[in-house]
Formats: C-alpha cells, structure tokens, sequence
C-alpha cells in the first residue's frame, strides 16, 4: 500500500522549486507600472482585436438569421445612431454628456469656421475660472447662438470649460429638442438653475430677452427687447458672480422671419408660425440655415462689488442696472454689425 | 473602496453628534405593516441591540411578523380610527410614530384610497396630538412635485407640491402633506419628519413603478428623455431608521446621487425600448392603466417626460451619504431580476 503522506510529499516537492524561482514581492512603484503595462496592453489588444472579433462574431450569426432581422438590427442600429442612443452611460446632473458631445464637436466645428466663419473678440474679457454670468441678446427660434458661443469659448478659452446655455421653455419640453440640447449643455432658463450652476462654478450663457428676442421679425433685428424680469442682475447679485455682456451678430439672418403667421399656429397649438423667405415653401428643406456672417463682440465684465448687499431686493435699482447692461450689449452689437461688411461677408 | 467607506461613516456618524435635545425613542409606533418601508424599518429596528419596542398598526396581521412586535388591529379607514389610535398609543407608552400606511400602488378604488391616504393620517396626526406623541415620522415621496415642464432641473424641499391632475394617489398625498403642514404649525412641541423619497429600487423592492422598470419592452414616449433618480432600497429604509433614531425635524428628499436619462437606464438595463408618439401611448395604454390604477395613463408616463428630479443634499447632510449612486441602485435592480442581456 501505498504511504498516506506520499500525496502531500508529491506536492511539496512540486512546490519547491517554484517557490525558488519566485520573486520578493514588488514593491509598489513596480505594481503600478506593472498595472500601467497591463492596461496598455489591453487596450491594444481591444484595438487590435475588438474589431475583428466582432466581425467574426456577425459572420457566425448572420446564417442563423433571416433577412429581415438583420434588416431591422441595421435599422435599429441606424436610428439608434441618429437618436444619440449609444453613449457613455453617464451623464452630469443637468443631463451632459460627454459623447454626445464629442460627436457633436466636429458638425459645431464646422458651422464656427466654415458655414458662419465666426469672427469672435474679446474672450480675454473672460475671467480665468468660473462662476461667470455671460448675458448675450437673443435671435432667432433655434437655439444656434448659445450653442455657437458655448462652443467657442469651450474650444478657445484657456480654461477649456464647456458653458452651459440656457433654452427657452418651449424647446427645452419639446419632444427630440429637449434630449439632444439637455446633452449638448442646455439647460432650462429658469433662477434657480442659474443659482445653482453658478455656485457650482460654471460659465452660464443667460439670454435675458427670452422669447420676446427670439420671436422679433426681421425689420426688428438687432433690437434688443425688454429684459424680462431683471432675473439675470438679480442672480449675479446673490451669487457675485461676475457678469459679461456679449453682442451676437450673424444669428438673426439664419433665419429671416419676414412675418409671424398666426392662423394656422393656433389651430397646431403653436405661438405663432415664422414664415421665412424659405421655410413654409421649401418645406423641410427651408429649416436649413442661412450662411450668414457671424460676429460675437465681448464686453468688459461688469462686477457688482460696490453694489450694497441688499440690492437684490431693490426693485429700481434693478431695473436700473438691467436697463444698463441692455444698453451695454446693444452697444456691443451695434460694434460688431459695424465690423461686418454686409450680411455675407 | 476603502476611502468611500470610511467618508461616508464618518458622514453618518455626523447626523448623530448634531442630534437635538431629542434623543432615541423608546417605543416606536409604525403603522402599515404591508408598506415595503413599515416592514423593512421594523426589521432594521429589531435588528439593534438594544432593540427599542415595536408596536404594529395595520389592518390584519402579516404572515410574517416578529414576535417581539406588538401587533395591534386598527383600520385607519374606520371614522373611529383616531381614537382607537389614540387608546394605543397612551396604553403602550408609544414615544414616535412612523406612519408609512400608504398605498405601494394606487387602485382603481379611488374612494378608499382618499379614505387611507388623506383622511387616515389625518386619523394618525389627530392620534398623536391627543396622546402627545412628541415625534412623528411620515413618508412622502417626491412623486408630488409632479412631472410638469416648468420644473427646475433640482427641486427643493420649499418647492411648492403641485402633484400631477391626473394622479389620485399623489393627489391624495399632497393634500395629507398640506394637512400635515397645518397639523404641525398647530403642534410646535411634536417633532415632524417628513421624508421623500424618490423611486425606489433593488432587489426586494416591487411597485407599478418597478413593473415598468421589469418589462421585457418598455415603451416610452416618443422624443422625451427627462433625467431620473433613483434611491435604492437600503438607502431608503437608513433614512427612516435614522430619522426615527436621530430625530431632525423638517422635510427632507431621500435620493440618490447622480442622475441619468430614461434612454440611458433602460439601455443599462440592456432593455428592448418602444419609443411611441406620446398621444399613441396615452390611447394604447389608457384601459390597462385605468385598470390597474383607475387613473389615465398620463398619471405614470408623464413622469416620463418632464423632469422632476429632487435635489437630495439637505437629506444627504441629515441622514449620512447614501450607499448606492442612482445608477448603482438601478444594477442593483437589474442584476437582480436578471434583465440584462450580454450580447
């Protein structure tokens, strides 16, 4: 028979030499490039393979299933794709993120250099770091200019923040707008929203005409309507964060709304329909924007320091200062119409 | 990891060192003994040592109850409830009350549940004030802000309740919460908690909100992708636990950290999604949701259009940093019922 312990021997002598061969453990500096290597190595191997894996994994399928189904996968895939459904998984607590983005960079890109050839000073104005209110006049119906400004001071500031815009009511709750500006930035207008990005230390692109500016018909362009509320000074005041008065030139002539036809807005439960020299008659086609000039002029920033504590309250005041700053960034865009040769160019 | 544990204990410890002149009741009251929260705040409660007294109120007795619970029958839709309540409460020396008698879904009975959602905690408060009980837990939810497009993106607790016109179960709770508020101004030496939490969930929770959650093809209207959150269960159950211990009073939301989209959730989740025109919807889903809610459908999707999501920091400062982030609690769930499909 044989011994009982002979197992255990067996083990122990298969065991020594590799003990022989093992090192001391390492220490950390070593574990972390040993660590660094590994993802290294991972990531290569997902690139190089990942790819080919999932081709090989589709080909196995494809026998399996008919035509339709991979007819409606595509589909799904395609629609998916427009829908912005395939993204990080995460997202900010107001709803950005950050894929969504990096696809839309490129097309934002574009329409800065290219279609609207964006001509933009002033952004040393701009504080190094957040909290800062920018105050800008407001054009058109889609939201074009903030997302146009956020961009580019995302891309040209030294800070590289992207700031958050904030879109009217109606097409921050309208279906499909509200998904794909929530993910680019936008935010719903409203105080306590910019209370609450300025204390967190966020660029905020505040647009104080509101609806008002983004319903002018065109012979109104580059008027500056009433300042709601005085909303944006009263915010400023109660957070300190400075503000920045901006004039936008160019995005009142994307879409020239020549009148506002009410007859057959009210009947589709809409303000009013902005009959462009394109839209009704072109149908879909007359969304597309015009390729205006574009000029953004940005002012000296307003501190309101030397402003007592309990302003805020003040309701002259207010509307004191809110009538400046109206007056401030008229001023700046009536600059930039000036450094603009005709609507073109 | 261990970072993140010893950051959020020393974040609940903070709660109990901030405590009042009020210190830890002796004998609690709960009431809805078939409420996921009455149910689970018992067991956390017994499950101390030393375990302070539990007295039960329901309407029948669970299956499963603890011995070392006092059960006692009480039907808070009866006229006489309060009184009755009243007698309990005196004759078991009771010291708080967690009154979570609230429906976990609303029924097509709309009459009984106005008679058990308002009238019955009105039957509680009054209770309370006749056996001066000097603390008072209720749970709420954040369901009554209401879903409406003109919310901002984080709702405080002074936000005023505007519910939802169509919902009878949120419209029943705002006016408790409205009663409740008057009860209190009328009572200054009872301590009110009143929490809030948003949708639950894990892996023990089940409510209409959750059967949407666990359906094989959840539709969604069309073009909407509002932000949710989520409070995962055990988050929930340590805020009453420690609001019942630690008496704070005031209004406090119970969520979790993070929020994400419902177009994100459900792809996390690994989930088939049916995006349909909301009016579509609304037609389809009108007579199963009449059935099994008596309200239109309007009631739950419009919770899936517009935001109302709750800003949590008061209730993060009072009740310690909850365990799972909404996208954690959402795993939690799914990897529970075993939705997700790896492809």
């Amino acid at each position: 028979m044989s011994d009982p312990n002979a197992r255990e021997r067996r083990i122990e002598r298969r065991r020594e030499p590799i003990a022989a061969h093992l090192r001391p453990a390492p220490s950390g500096g070593e574990v972390d490039a040993l660590r660094r290597a590994l993802d290294d190595l991972r990531d290569e191997i997902r690139q190089r393979f990942g790819a080919a894996r999932r081709e090989a994994i589709s080909r196995q399928d494809a026998p399996r299933r008919s035509g339709w189904e991979v007819l409606l996968e595509a589909l799904q895939r395609r629609i998916g794709r427009l829908g912005m459904t395939e993204r990080s998984g995460e997202v900010d607590e107001f709803g950005m993120d950050e894929i969504a983005l990096r696809r839309a960079r490129p097309i934002l890109d574009f329409l800065f250099e290219h279609y609207w050839r964006v001509d933009l000073a002033g952004l040393e104005q701009l504080p190094e770091q957040g909290p800062c209110l920018i105050v800008a006049n407001r054009s058109g119906l889609l939201p074009y200019d903030g997302l146009l400004l956020s961009h580019a001071i995302e891309q040209r500031h030294p800070s590289g923040v992207r700031p958050r815009f904030f879109v009217a009511d109606w097409l921050m709750t309208a279906p499909f707008a509200q998904p794909t500006l929530a993910r680019l930035g936008g935010v719903r207008a409203c105080r306590e929203n910019a209370a609450r990005l300025l204390a967190a230390g966020h660029f905020v692109i505040v647009f104080p005409e509101g609806a008002k500016g983004a319903a002018k018909v065109f012979r109104e362009r580059y008027h500056l309507q009433r300042f709601g509320r005085g909303g944006a000074i009263r915010v400023a005041l109660e957070t300190g964060a400075p503000l920045v008065p901006v004039g936008i030139v160019g995005a009142e002539e994307v879409h020239p709304v020549l009148f506002k036809w009410h007859a057959p807005a009210r009947a589709l439960g809409l303000p009013f329909l902005p009959v462009t020299p394109t839209f009704p008659l072109l149908g879909p086609l007359g969304v597309v924007p015009l390729p205006s000039k574009w000029v953004i002029r940005i002012g000296r920033p307003i501190s309101f320091a030397g402003v007592a504590s309990g302003a805020a309250t003040d309701e002259l005041l207010l509307s004191r200062l809110n009538e400046e700053l109206r007056g401030k960034i008229q001023a700046l865009v009536r600059r930039g119409l000036e450094a603009r040769e005709s609507i073109w160019a | 990891m261990v970072s993140d544990d010893s950051k959020s204990s020393e974040a609940r410890a903070a709660p109990a060192a901030r405590r009042g002149s009020l210190s830890a009741p002796g004998v609690i009251a709960v009431s809805g003994l078939h409420s996921f929260i009455g149910r689970g705040v018992i067991s956390r409660l017994l499950a101390r040592s030393p375990a302070p007294r539990v007295v039960g109120l329901d309407y029948r007795r669970p299956f499963q109850l603890d011995e070392r619970v006092q059960f006692h029958r009480v039907d808070l839709t009866e006229p006489t409830a309060d009184c009755r309540l009243a007698e309990i409460f005196e004759q078991e020396r009771v010291e708080a009350v967690l009154h979570a008698a609230f429906r976990t879904n609303p029924t097509p009975d709309l009459e009984l549940d106005h008679e058990l959602e308002t009238i019955g905690s009105l039957h509680v408060m009054h209770a309370c004030a006749a056996a001066k009980i000097r603390q008072l837990v209720v749970a709420s939810s954040t369901m009554l802000y209401g879903p409406h497009p003109d919310n901002p993106n984080f709702l405080t607790e002074s936000h005023p309740l505007r519910g939802h016109p169509d919902a009878h179960a949120v419209r029943d709770r705002v006016q408790m919460e409205k009663l409740l508020a008057d009860w209190s101004a009328r009572h200054p030496d009872a301590e009110v908690t009143v929490l809030r939490p948003c949708w639950i969930m894990g892996p023990a929770y089940w409510n209409h909100v959750v059967r949407y959650f666990a359906l094989p093809i959840a539709p969604k209207p069309m073009g909407y992708d509002p932000l949710l959150q989520f409070v995962h269960e055990d988050d929930a159950l340590a805020a009453f636990e420690r609001a019942l211990l630690h008496p704070q009073p005031g209004i406090y939301n119970v969520v979790g950290r993070g929020v994400l989209p419902l177009s994100m959730l459900l792809r996390l989740g690994g989930r088939r999604v049916l995006p349909l025109p909301s009016a579509l919807l609304y037609q389809i889903a009108y007579y199963p949701s009449r059935g099994q809610s008596g309200d239109p459908p309007a009631a739950f999707y419009d919770y899936l259009r517009y935001l109302w999501v709750a800003d949590g920091q008061r209730g993060w400062d009072a009740f310690g940093e909850p365990a799972y982030t909404t996208k954690e609690a959402w795993i939690a769930f799914v990897s529970s019922r075993r939705m997700r499909r790896y492809r």
